[in-house]
């Protein structure tokens, strides 16, 4: 803390570190002040001016995002002036996108609606005329982008760039044309982009959406999140699995906020899309014995655990335990592997159990 | 990990060496990426121009298996020089003698003509580690997958010791582990050597302990690790329960094991999906996947983490926890009657001081999991290791030489091949192959040979070849690329109409039974034949960017 440095925040005198902005200040006192574009993993792009407030002195508000503190500020984030632009905005970036909600939201939940909830709107505006374009040839089976419901915030391309660090997408385009594409608008698939879909989960609006989950139709707000760990590599990023409860269904996987959990609100592209296997036909339904014959037929789980039962101790009869072995896997839970070393050595009394993966 | 991920992104060093973190931990990776734009360095050692090698500092391009010569040298480099942390080697170590003694032997000069390494080169890095604090060390299969796995591990780790990278926040000793849970199936005792929190299996008293637990008089027979159980799979093993893995994928030298499951009395798979193991087995028990059942899986930071049903399994499949208590009953093992996971866990927590104070009811208050060792339910997560002191005592250095890998390239086998993982697919891929929009992005196996091989051989990109080295022949799809050194190759081994494991050998580590899937011999044919068509012809551009 620079000694004795302060900024009033809405009558609160608030200490700051030497280049924090008016958000970062607030933040840690818990004033909440709106933002469309910002992300605190991102260098701030002050592109939505969602964020302006007073700061005194000063003729023409700024946007806390990336106004940095100075000793003495004083700052007010809830005057009607400042309100009255949070309203204008939110109306303007709904007639340039979508303006009802259920359309909105067919997806991805909106943030621009949300902040309506809380700040109201400043009435309806006419429709503005849309001249984005998108990339409706792009071959990519995860990621769709709606240029209609850009609000060019521009965090989808910041990640793309500061986190992902691969910038496979960048603005493209001028003044009401100004778009988020590909060089040469090719497929993502033919770019440098390792279909993360971080551009999706830092989209306030749902322009970059999920393909999948489109498709199903379901909007992520009428599906329920379960938080658990992902099941690929050794990261173990947290996600959550939004499911169709009535159909049984996982519609897609999204990333808890960052900040939250050890992934900090990143992905990668197996958690995030590589859960249709869950659902495939070909999953195992139901026990199965070999004939004869060499084919295998279905059994109760009576007859196939009774068949391994006394498998095992047949051959734990004949040729001693140590002729058992048990190969586990990192894919199976710690409680699973716990029971199986138990089943080898209690059941069988063998240390001859191992884990597939040695490292 | 002694450290954490979190901490990666303060590291003002990096030293990623046998980790292709993109694609294979792309999360650690972004936190690399991180504390790079931040300023840190990153030494990168590997025998392909893998992506991080693209922002690298240092790319120590090594020929294949020549990893303890480079690491001592960087050794010696950091003796000779006087770099090493006397008071930290006094302090928290033993052995230290040794070492210095053996990597006198290794100057840089000499390991230049062994790993191709410039020596400069391999001064610069060992003079930038020992000369930050805050220097980790990441590494995963690049260095452990090798008959000299150990020693690789080994001399890394008398890297840490030398220059007293332990017990520091954003440093230490850092493996990745390859999937999910391995280091949750480890610390749950699936190893032939340990108990459930490392307890060793050896020591008569553990085994007191389990017994009384278990009510059942332990074994003192010593287990097999798999390795071990591969070679005498059908002669001294006559049965086997494959709890979700599929060996005839993921094995090295698969014919052989394939013909060894034919003298099985017992086969048992259970598994998700009717796996290329499944063809050997007497019964399949069809389990639920991990969005249908509870539990907790543990990270590479030693993170304990839940897990959490959110569907039902399909048909009749059921959770593997319930299929095992419900064979440990038939068995004439008894076991209580657990409702929930959650109480599975609670018995191996009163076993394992190392988890004892976590709980299935504190991880699902903390969004972050817990870190163990964590010994009292009060206790908080143990973020990194070693902070007061090395565990155990005293670190212990172990001086290792260097040993050619099992094969090395020869007239009749003039390449060396390697394996790995693609980002796009995992494992055995039984699960990414089902996924349309990843095949789509990586539908088939590529062997990537460099431009001035596959010129003398012949060879044009996208060209069918077969790959043959002494135990078997595959044909893949080539691609020509800068990634591999020359004379070396390089493959996924995620395809199951391209058997990769056909290939590689079993020799294995004689410590930890890891295979060899980092070196062998092997040579390229190309194919003039009919030539499939490409399923997707985009990819291959993807990938080479
Ligand atoms: S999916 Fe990831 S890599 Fe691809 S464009 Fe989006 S942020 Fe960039
Ligand atoms: S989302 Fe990707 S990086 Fe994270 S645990 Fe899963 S596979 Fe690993
Ligand atoms: S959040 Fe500050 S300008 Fe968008």
């Amino acid at each position: 803390m620079a000694d004795g440095q302060f900024v009033i925040i809405d009558g609160n005198e608030l200490s700051f570190e030497e280049g924090e902005t008016l958000l970062q200040v607030a933040a840690r006192a818990d004033i909440e002040i709106p933002t469309l574009c910002y992300d605190e993993r991102l260098s701030p792009a002050g592109a939505c001016r969602m964020c302006l407030v007073e700061v005194e002195g000063s003729r023409l508000m700024q946007p806390a995002c990336s106004f940095k503190a100075t000793g003495g500020m004083v700052v007010r984030t809830q005057t009607p002036k400042v309100e009255r632009n949070r309203r204008f905005l939110l109306s303007l970036h709904m007639a340039d996108t979508e303006q009802d909600r259920e359309r909105a939201e067919d997806a991805n939940p909106s943030r621009i609606f949300d902040l309506a909830d809380v700040h109201g709107t400043a009435g309806c505006f006419p429709k503005v005329e849309q001249k984005r374009s998108g990339r409706p040839q792009d071959v990519n089976k995860f990621i769709e982008f709606r240029p209609e419901r850009c609000i060019n915030c521009s965090l989808c391309t910041r990640y793309c760039e500061q986190i992902e660090a691969v910038s496979a997408i960048t603005l493209a385009g001028r003044g009401a044309e100004t778009t988020i594409s590909t060089a040469d608008a090719k497929s993502l698939t033919d770019t440098t982009c390792e279909l993360c879909g971080g551009c999706v989960a830092v989209c306030p609006t749902g322009a970059m959406t999920e393909k999948p989950a489109l498709a199903y139709g379901k909007p992520e707000k009428e599906l329920e999140k379960i938080r658990t760990t992902c099941n690929f590599c050794g990261v173990g990023c947290q996600l959550d699995l939004n499911v169709d409860r009535e159909a049984n269904r996982i519609v897609k996987a999204t990333s808890p906020p960052p900040g939250t959990t050890v992934n900090d609100g990143s992905l990668c592209v197996k958690g995030r899309f590589a859960n249709d296997f869950v659902h495939h036909e070909e999953r195992l339904t139901s026990p199965l014995i070999r004939q004869e014959d060499g084919s295998f037929r279905e059994a109760s789980w009576d007859e196939a655990l009774d068949r391994v039962v006394s498998g095992l101790q047949g051959i734990a009869d004949r040729h001693g335990e140590d002729a058992l072995a048990f190969i586990s896997s990192s894919r199976c839970t710690g409680e699973e592997n716990y029971l199986f070393q138990k089943l080898s050595r209690a059941a069988f009394r063998t240390h001859n159990v191992h884990q597939c993966a040695a490292t | 990990m002694t450290n954490s991920i979190p901490e990666i992104r303060d590291a003002d060093f990096l030293f990623v060496t046998g980790s292709n973190t993109t694609e294979a931990h792309p999360i650690i990776a972004m936190e690399m990426k991180r504390a790079v734009a931040r300023g840190a360095k990153l030494a990168v050692s590997d025998p392909r121009a893998i992506w991080l090698t693209e922002i690298a500092d240092w790319h120590m391009q090594l020929k294949p298996g020549s990893d303890v010569w480079l690491l001592n040298a960087m050794a010696h480099v950091i003796v000779t020089e006087g770099l090493e942390d006397r008071e930290f080697i006094e302090r928290a170590t033993e052995n230290f003698d040794s070492v210095r003694e053996t990597v006198l032997r290794y100057p840089p000069e000499e390991a230049e003509k062994h790993t191709g390494v410039p020596a400069e080169m391999i001064r610069e890095v060992a003079r930038a580690y020992a000369g930050t604090k805050k220097a980790g060390i990441y590494y995963t299969l690049g260095i452990t997958e090798h008959t000299t796995g150990t020693d690789n591990v080994y001399a890394l780790s008398n890297l840490v010791l030398m220059t007293g990278h332990l017990g520091v926040r954003s440093a230490g000793m850092n493996p990745l582990r390859g999937q999910n849970n391995v280091q949750g199936a480890n610390d749950a005792g699936a190893t032939p050597v340990f108990y459930p929190g490392y307890q060793s299996a050896s020591d008569p008293d553990v085994r007191d302990k389990f017994s009384k637990a278990w009510g059942v008089e332990q074994s003192s027979n010593p287990g097999l690790n798999l390795n071990q159980m591969m070679k005498v799979l059908g002669t001294d093993l006559k049965g086997l329960y494959l709890m979700g893995e599929d060996i005839v994928i993921s094995e090295p030298n698969v014919g052989r094991v394939e013909e060894a499951l034919n003298h099985m009395e017992l086969v048992v798979v259970q598994d998700i999906f009717f796996n290329e193991s499944c063809r050997f087995a007497d019964v399949i028990l069809p389990a639920a996947c991990y969005a249908e059942k509870d539990g907790v899986f543990t990270n590479s930071d030693r993170r304990v983490q839940r897990v959490r049903k959110a569907v039902d399994p399909p048909g009749n499949a059921r959770a593997d926890w319930q299929i095992l208590k419900e064979i440990m009953d038939r068995s004439g093992l008894e076991q209580p009657d657990y409702q929930h996971p959650a109480e599975i866990y609670a018995e191996m927590a009163s076993l394992a001081p190392k988890f004892s104070g976590i709980s299935h009811e504190r991880l699902n208050a903390d969004p972050k999991g817990l870190q163990w060792p964590v010994e009292t339910p009060d206790a908080p997560s143990t973020e990194y290791l070693h902070k007061n002191g090395v565990a155990r005592g005293k670190g212990l250095f172990q001086a290792v030489d260097y040993r050619p890998p099992f094969e090395s390239a020869d007239p009749e086998y003039p390449l060396v091949l390697s394996t790995g993982r693609t980002l796009y697919h995992y494992n055995a891929a039984t699960q990414t192959r089902r996924s349309e929009g990843l095949s789509g992005k990586q539908p088939e196996c590529f062997v990537e040979v460099h431009p001035r091989d596959a010129r003398r051989l012949g060879i044009e990109d996208g060209q069918m070849a077969d790959v043959v080295t002494r135990r078997g022949r595959v044909r893949s799809r080539v691609m020509v690329s800068r990634q591999v050194r020359r004379g070396a190759i390089w493959m996924p081994f995620h395809f199951p109409d391209t058997k990769t494991n056909a290939l590689t050998t079993d020799a294995g580590d004689a410590v930890t039974g890891t295979g060899e899937y980092k070196v062998c011999a092997a040579r390229l044919e190309p194919r003039t034949e009919e030539q499939p068509e490409q399923v997707f012809p985009g990819a291959y551009a993807a990938i080479r960017v």
